[in-house]
């Protein structure tokens, strides 16, 4: 398992418990490579960000979220190569051997594509400590314009640029300063939110909450002189202060393989995750190329139904899991109210009316979120996601 | 000049936008991009965009459920 993050560990604690009795009998061993030595619960980013949540609120040391029965190598991959087999991992450069193998790695923010974004964004997606610096320069916002927005893709999370343009009018609100501060969401889609059952639910409260939108809008540079963006097309917008979604790129020793596309991204069959070619090789979550959101949810839905699909090759027992391209992301849009994007592979996004009681659903999963990746309330997540939890295969192969 | 072949089939909304939107950033005007799908808002999403940022709709068709749109980069600065 390489990435110790939302997918990998729910994925190696999965493995864990079905192999239980192999891991006892030293027939098989589960190995996790995670470069870090703590984990982030991601979505409190937009907490720390525009609520002022303590970064260390969201921390928790790698090693308490691991599954017994699986041994943690801190190390960064530097390599994976299929056709061997072999791991290398960056430090002495070791290597290690495998039967099968999961990558989990995420994506993180790439600023190498648009030049004058790094010297000028504060982002919610680097990490904690980053994102504390957006609530810092908010406290000190008097007047202005604030641009949030999306600069280019793929991203994960898909609503949380909306959230954040939600989230910063709740903070100027509050705090009395709303009609000194002007805010404008971008985004290089046709529309607020690209699917068009939520951006009905969503635009009337930008018209609402006086949020203006520059739709169609391709972030191609920042100039932090003139302080302006430009788009592709040499369309201007003025900041004072920006917060934008940066694109996302997937760990660095995925790109030039010849299991990825030319960008990284790493190429997987949608239904079962596994890499093209290689029934062996399985990646999920952020990291692959599949058609749905880059979200936690998807992490844990498709680490379900591929370590169900390992165990099963291992044992011979049970059926084999396919997973249903099911998402599920929460949207805040402001004052403890939450929408939810809801969709599978076949179902096209729900239209779902923002409420308190999304909000509080959204709660209920930042609670449960760490014991989450032990697999303590997969009865749970069974339940909530019924038949799209995962769909069984129809030949048993 | 160079031509793009997008292949979105079996992705929805909003995959076939996503994968135009990427190859646009890569592509020079001049460049052609053929984008495949089975969505069948592919369609009116691909007019809008491309009156929207003004790069020309070249063609739009479908056939046995799929759909192929052919743009021609021309907007950019
Ligand atoms: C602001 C924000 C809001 C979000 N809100 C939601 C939400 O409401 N709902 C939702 O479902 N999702 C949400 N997400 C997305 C969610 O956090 C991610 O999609 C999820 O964490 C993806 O899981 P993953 O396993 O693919 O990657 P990650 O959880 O990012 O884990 C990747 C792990 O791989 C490790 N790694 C990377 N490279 C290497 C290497 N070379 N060697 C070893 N280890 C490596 C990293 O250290 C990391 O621990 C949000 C994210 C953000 C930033």
């Amino acid at each position: 398992m390489i990435g110790g993050g939302a997918g990998g560990l729910i994925t190696s604690s999965k493995l864990s418990a079905e192999l239980s009795e192999e891991i006892k009998q030293e027939k098989v061993s589960i190995t996790l490579f995670e470069r870090a030595e703590t984990q982030e619960f991601q979505p409190g980013y937009l907490e720390v960000a525009f609520r002022g949540t303590e970064p260390q609120k969201l921390r928790r040391p790698t090693e308490k979220l691991v599954s017994p029965g699986v041994k943690v190598v801190h190390a960064k991959c530097a390599s994976l190569d299929l056709d061997n087999h072999q791991i290398v991992t960056e430090k002495n450069q070791e290597k290690y051997d495998f039967d099968y193998v999961v990558v989990s790695t995420g994506c993180s923010p790439d600023y190498s594509q648009t030049p004058g974004l790094r010297e000028e964004n504060m982002d919610f997606y680097t990490d904690a400590d980053v994102s504390s610096r957006i609530y810092k320069t908010l406290q000190g916002i008097k007047s202005g314009r604030v641009v949030v927005g999306i600069a280019g893709l793929p991203y994960k999370c898909p609503p949380s640029p909306n959230e954040a343009a939600f989230m910063v009018d709740e903070y100027l609100r509050r705090h009395g300063i709303r009609k000194n501060v002007d805010i404008t969401f971008v985004t290089p889609y046709t529309r607020i939110y690209t699917a068009e059952p939520i951006n009905q639910v969503i635009a009337p409260l930008y018209s609402e909450r006086d949020i203006e939108s520059r739709t169609v809008f391709n972030t191609d540079s920042v100039d932090p002189v003139k302080k302006e963006i430009s788009s592709l097309e040499g369309d201007t917008v003025k900041y004072d202060y920006l917060f934008l979604t940066p694109p996302h790129k997937p760990a660095s020793f995925l790109k030039g393989t010849n299991y990825s596309d030319e960008d990284g991204w790493v190429k997987v069959d949608k239904l079962d995750m596994h890499i093209t070619d290689h029934d062996f090789a399985f990646a999920i979550g952020d990291t692959n190329n599949i058609p749905t959101s880059k979200a936690g949810v998807e992490a844990h839905l498709e680490g379900i139904v591929v370590a169900n699909n390992i165990a099963m090759n291992i044992t011979g027992r049970g059926t084999k899991h396919l997973f249903t391209g099911r998402t599920q992301c929460s949207m805040e849009t402001g004052f403890h109210d939450a929408t939810f994007v809801v969709g599978t592979y076949d179902r096209p996004v729900e239209k779902i009316k923002p409420s308190k009681i999304n909000y509080a659903e959204k709660k209920v999963m930042e609670h449960i979120y760490w014991g989450s990746l032990h697999g303590h309330y997969e009865w749970l997540f069974k339940y909530h996601f019924k038949q799209d939890y995962f769909s069984e295969s129809p030949a048993k192969d | 000049m160079t031509t793009y072949n997008i292949d979105s089939r079996g992705t929805a909304c909003p995959g076939p936008i996503t994968d135009l939107i990427r190859s646009y950033r890569k592509a020079a005007n001049g460049d052609m991009i053929i984008l495949l799908a089975t969505d069948p808002g592919v369609i009116p999403d691909a007019k809008s965009w491309c009156g929207a940022t003004r790069n020309m709709l070249v063609d739009a068709k479908e056939k046995d459920g799929e759909y192929e749109v052919t743009i021609k980069v021309t907007a950019k600065k």
